[in-house]
């Protein structure tokens, strides 16, 4: 049977939003090059060749095995490409994606990848080409606002701080700095290790902007049950009560 | 001997709303000192590492955590965190308002002055082990973190505090 796909309930922006996120329909907002995306990223010198682990897939003679024959590799994986990795950080005060959204994005969106959630970062590995690719996406699209996530491979402490003055979040290694002209620059890699220039990724959002994208659910911003006092709860809180229901009365078996 | 204050103290903790740059946590440092009264004081926040402290850029150095000398008083210290808060004790409750005045001033965002018991004044185990039996003056009880090396304390006084002089 035919069926769209719906993968968030509810009706308020968050559920539309985390909708948004997970089926991959996202906004494109900026274009940062992607020589600046390697060098942010810090795993290898922009325009070097990708380390490999193995040969190309199609010199080393793969065994006859029905699912390769059914799932062709991604570009990385077939030209034998190193894994790697990116991670984010996003804050707590509506940052448009969360690390549990940044994983369904991916998981959902990205083949040959693999994210990890954790509190207040998320990580993906994948192939170092796949990567690229996939990082572009994040850094580009409404998934990410420059002022309120950052890529941190390490130090990455700022989540559930509060902001700082210029409403930046908080970076114990200062990898990225607001310009006088209102724009973020990153002037380190995302472990640290200054680059050999600024790389101008744009403006933050404004604080309003950054409420209508997030895919937080708060009190003070918009809360998981919907519109305080109402009569009724969001899709979102029945759906959860429903799946609740079932997983802990029938082990979630859905039958 | 220090002079002990026939007023009971009051102990208050000022809550921004936003991490303070080093600009405006001076600010709000001297528009306190200014209001005098005060006995204890402790900014706590967020470490600023000096340098990069594991990682492939394990140390090196991070220019933008360098910035932060502050003047208070006739003293100058080196900031280390980001303030994130300020505890003080005062004399007495007739300094609360300047505070609140103060705050109004130097922090150009909303922020949350607190009343109540912020500062331990019994002696813990780990104080036991670092100062010893008798510590003079009683003020540097509960001021520093029982972890934090000496030079997180700054004397501002120009009365006696013993304690620091000691080697331990």
């Amino acid at each position: 049977m035919a069926y769209t796909a719906q993968f968030y309930p509810g009706s308020t922006s968050v559920g539309i939003n985390r909708r948004k996120q997970m089926s991959g329909n996202l906004e494109k907002l900026r274009d940062i090059p992607e020589a600046d995306i390697v060098a942010i990223l810090g795993h290898r010198t922009p325009g070097a060749d990708y380390s490999s682990t193995h040969p190309p897939l199609k010199e080393m003679g793969e065994p006859d095995c029905p699912i390769r024959q059914i799932v062709a590799p991604t570009p990385g994986a077939a030209a034998g490409d190193r894994v790697r990795y990116n991670q984010f950080a996003d804050s707590m005060y509506f940052a448009p994606s969360t690390p549990y959204w940044r994983s369904y994005w991916a998981a959902i969106n990205c083949r040959g990848c693999d994210p990890g959630t954790l509190s207040g970062r998320q990580i993906i590995e994948a192939r170092e080409r796949d990567l690229d690719a996939l990082t572009k996406v994040q850094m580009d699209s409404e998934v990410t606002d420059m002022a309120l996530c950052s890529m941190r491979g390490c130090t990455v402490h700022g989540h559930s701080l509060r902001l700082e003055e210029n409403g930046m979040m908080f970076d114990m290694l200062s990898r990225t700095e607001m310009g006088k002209d209102g724009n973020i620059y990153y002037v380190k890699d995302q472990v640290g290790i200054p680059l050999d220039k600024k790389i101008n990724v744009g403006k933050p959002m404004s604080e309003a902007e950054a409420k209508k994208r997030t895919t937080i659910f708060r009190f003070d911003g918009v809360a998981i049950g919907g519109k305080v006092g109402a009569r009724k709860y969001d899709e979102a809180v029945e759906a959860l009560h429903h799946m609740w229901t079932l997983r802990t009365q029938w082990g979630y078996r859905p039958e | 001997m220090v002079t002990q204050s026939d007023t009971e103290t009051v102990q208050v903790e000022i809550f921004p709303f936003r991490i303070l740059t080093p600009e405006t946590a001076q600010r709000l440092l001297s528009e306190i000192y200014r209001n005098g009264g005060i006995i204890r004081i402790m900014i706590q926040g967020p470490n600023m590492p000096r340098f990069v402290t594991y990682g492939p850029a394990k140390g090196m150095p991070i220019d933008a955590n360098n910035q932060g000398l502050m003047e208070l008083g006739d003293q100058a210290f080196e900031l280390k965190v980001k303030v994130g808060r300020v505890r003080l004790e005062l004399e007495s409750e007739k300094y609360l308002d300047g505070v609140r005045a103060a705050c109004e001033r130097a922090l150009p965002f909303t922020f949350q002055i607190k009343k109540g018991k912020f500062f331990h004044d019994r002696m813990t185990v780990t104080d036991y082990a670092k100062y010893g039996k008798d510590v003079e003056d009683r003020r540097i009880l509960g001021l520093i973190d029982p972890k934090a090396k000496k030079d997180k304390l700054a004397i501002l006084s120009e009365k006696e505090v013993t304690t620091d002089n000691e080697e331990r």
